[in-house]
């Protein structure tokens, strides 16, 4: 099981439960603190640590272990199964003809992941191409064609027209021969209403089939309430996570996709465009219990 | 007297609200540590809750974290030998650039020239970014082409603030991962070769317990004189702030309260500390 290598503190409070075919309170409250620690420690919003151990808690002392399992083992499959449960599979994403929009805090790697992205379809055979509609931040048209020109694929802005909306109709126009068509939008959060506004108009001219929300690894506590915002405003069908070859555990993904009930679709862990994968849940459960 | 378990819950529910506000975990129990040893075996008078002395303890314990080392930036610049040479540093995307541009506008409004030098001579469209900024704010940017070497184009600026009598050169840097052993080397070579009078590590608050890592790795590499905290407009919780005091020791110096040019307020340490008292509900 994917937990076998767990962080050294939870492995230690694991491992005195190794002999053991019962479990005791005791020694889950043990287990589970270590898990809240863990879990803490990742950024994952605080009361839903606290739900996802209280229920962690509840099936160890009630679930009755299949035979021959170890209490070691009981807790630990009922942590995965929990973990597993909250995250889900990878976005599902076809491939096939479709527009994706991108949505985000400031600097999360929107542009960047948007030039990942159409490199990424182009190597399942797919033609990408990738409409900047950032018209407000200084070289956001430069920077997005220079990444595009990088990663091989169409790319279409106006570096001389100043509306989004003007931008992102224009630009479907143009990519119609693309079969993916990947939106950028420039970044805002949750508090700057005109912004929030304007990514509304911008998702109700795009008519994406897919909304996905940038996060950086090591967004905080905020996650939530952006997340919530921006799934109000565009609806949030998968969480791309940024920055993934630092080490922060990337924790405010479980958080948001718990509140726009949704799931991760990629990871970057990089400045190129080849910096893309694929989500895998069993490696970042692995990485937020600090493995 | 205040007993030991008379205190296990009120500093369990404080760290908790610590936890909330992004303080980083260890930062937060060095706190409630320093909240413990303080209070354990003190009388505690008739009329005082345990509540209340914790409270009290706690705001102490916060302002010594985030009150260290303030310096005034702005006598500090005034009184140096120009020009003042201040370099950047920063993980991708925290919003390095855009503070320079702040600071440029800052800088003038204090009647101080400067000149930037764009010392992100990798990411796409830096160049760009940067000219805007700098034609937009009427400064002076001295760029090279991408992929030269940031410690030149820095040196670059700081001859031609000499010669042209500018105040201060604000080198910036490419936004690197604390974990890239190659980049950090580089930055740690940059500031052997431009010897910069001030480094500021750049990082945002909306981050949460991340920040300590970078902001110990970044000072480690080209030690720092003061940080930026950017995006504090975003609803942040405030405590990357404090993760970044305790475990540099230097002081945070501005917050980024926004993307346009005014959007830079110096730090107030007092402010903080009342913000985050605003969280126990
Ligand atoms: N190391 C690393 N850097 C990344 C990754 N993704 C993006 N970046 C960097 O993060 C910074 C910000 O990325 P952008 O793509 O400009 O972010 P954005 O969300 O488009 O920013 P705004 O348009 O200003 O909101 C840049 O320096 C990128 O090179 C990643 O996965 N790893
Ligand atoms: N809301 C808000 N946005 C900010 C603030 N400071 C910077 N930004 C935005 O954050 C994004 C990234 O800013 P940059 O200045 O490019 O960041 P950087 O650290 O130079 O990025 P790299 O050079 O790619 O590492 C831009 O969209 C900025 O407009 C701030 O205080 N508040
Ligand atoms: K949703
Ligand atoms: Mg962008
Ligand atoms: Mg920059």
């Amino acid at each position: 099981m994917v937990l076998d290598d767990l962080g050294s503190s939870l492995r230690g409070t694991l491992d005195s439960l190794r002999g053991k075919s019962r479990i005791d309170e005791e020694d889950v409250e043990k287990v589970v603190k270590e898990i809240q620690r863990s879990l803490l420690q990742a950024d994952v919003d605080v009361s839903l640590v606290m739900e996802l151990s209280d229920s962690i808690k509840e099936r160890s002392l009630e679930e009755e272990p299949p035979g021959g399992t170890t209490a070691r083992d009981h807790v630990l499959r009922i942590v995965y199964e929990e973990l597993v449960d909250l995250v889900g599979e990878s976005t599902d994403l076809p491939l096939e003809e479709q527009t994706i929009m991108l949505a985000g805090l400031q600097g999360s790697g929107k542009t960047t992941t948007a030039a990942k992205m159409a490199w990424w379809f182009s190597k399942k055979g797919l033609r990408p191409a990738v409409i900047q509609t950032d018209t407000f931040r200084p070289g956001a048209y430069e920077q997005a064609k220079q990444m595009c020109e990088r990663a091989e694929v169409d790319f279409y802005g106006d570096p001389d027209e100043d509306d989004p909306v003007t931008i992102a109709r224009d630009g479907l126009e143009a990519t119609a021969d693309a079969d993916v068509r990947i939106v950028d939008t420039a970044g805002r959060h949750a508090l700057e209403a005109d912004l929030i506004d304007e990514i509304e108009e911008i998702e109700s001219v795009v008519q994406p089939d897919r909304s996905l929300l940038v996060l950086d690894a090591a967004i905080g506590q905020g996650a939530k309430d952006q997340a919530q915002q921006f799934e109000d405003s565009v609806g949030v069908s998968g969480v791309v996570i940024t920055k993934l070859d630092g080490t922060a555990k990337g924790g405010g993904a479980l958080t948001a996709v718990n509140e726009t009930d949704s799931t991760i679709a990629f990871l970057g862990s990089g400045e190129t465009v080849q910096d893309i994968e694929r989500f895998e849940p069993s490696g970042f459960i692995s990485r937020l219990l600090g493995m | 007297v205040i007993e030991e378990e008379d205190l296990e819950d009120p500093l369990w529910e404080l760290e908790m609200a610590l936890l909330e506000s992004d303080v980083e975990m260890s930062v937060a129990e060095a706190i409630l540590d320093q909240i413990r040893e303080e209070l354990v075996g003190q009388e505690r008078k008739f009329t005082e809750s345990t509540g209340d002395l914790v409270d009290e303890a706690l705001r102490d314990a916060l302002l010594s974290v985030i009150g260290v080392g303030q310096f005034d930036f702005d006598e500090r610049v005034a009184e140096a030998e120009k020009p003042v040479v201040i370099v950047f540093t920063g993980i991708n995307g925290v919003g390095k650039t855009t503070s320079i541009a702040k600071l440029s506008k800052y800088l003038e409004d204090r009647g101080l020239s400067s000149v930037i030098a764009n010392g992100d001579t990798y990411r796409a469209g830096a160049n760009e970014q940067v000219r805007e900024h700098a034609e937009n704010l009427d400064t002076k940017l001295i760029a090279h082409e991408q992929g030269g070497d940031p410690a030149a184009v820095i040196y670059d600026a700081v001859e031609y603030a000499e010669a042209n009598d500018i105040d201060v050169v604000l080198g910036d840097t490419a936004g690197r991962l604390h974990t890239s052993s190659d980049l950090m080397e580089q930055l740690a070579k940059i500031d052997r070769v431009v010897d910069p009078d001030m480094t500021l590590f750049v990082d945002e608050a909306v981050a949460g317990q991340d920040a300590v890592n970078r902001a110990r790795e970044f000072d480690d590499a080209a030690e720092i004189d003061g940080a930026i905290l950017t995006k504090a407009d975003a609803d942040s919780q405030g405590g990357a702030a404090i993760s970044v005091a305790y475990v540099t020791g230097k002081p945070i110096l501005f917050l980024g309260t926004g993307q346009g040019y005014d959007d830079l307020t110096r730090f107030d340490p007092e402010a903080l500390v009342a913000d985050l008292l605003g969280m126990e509900e």
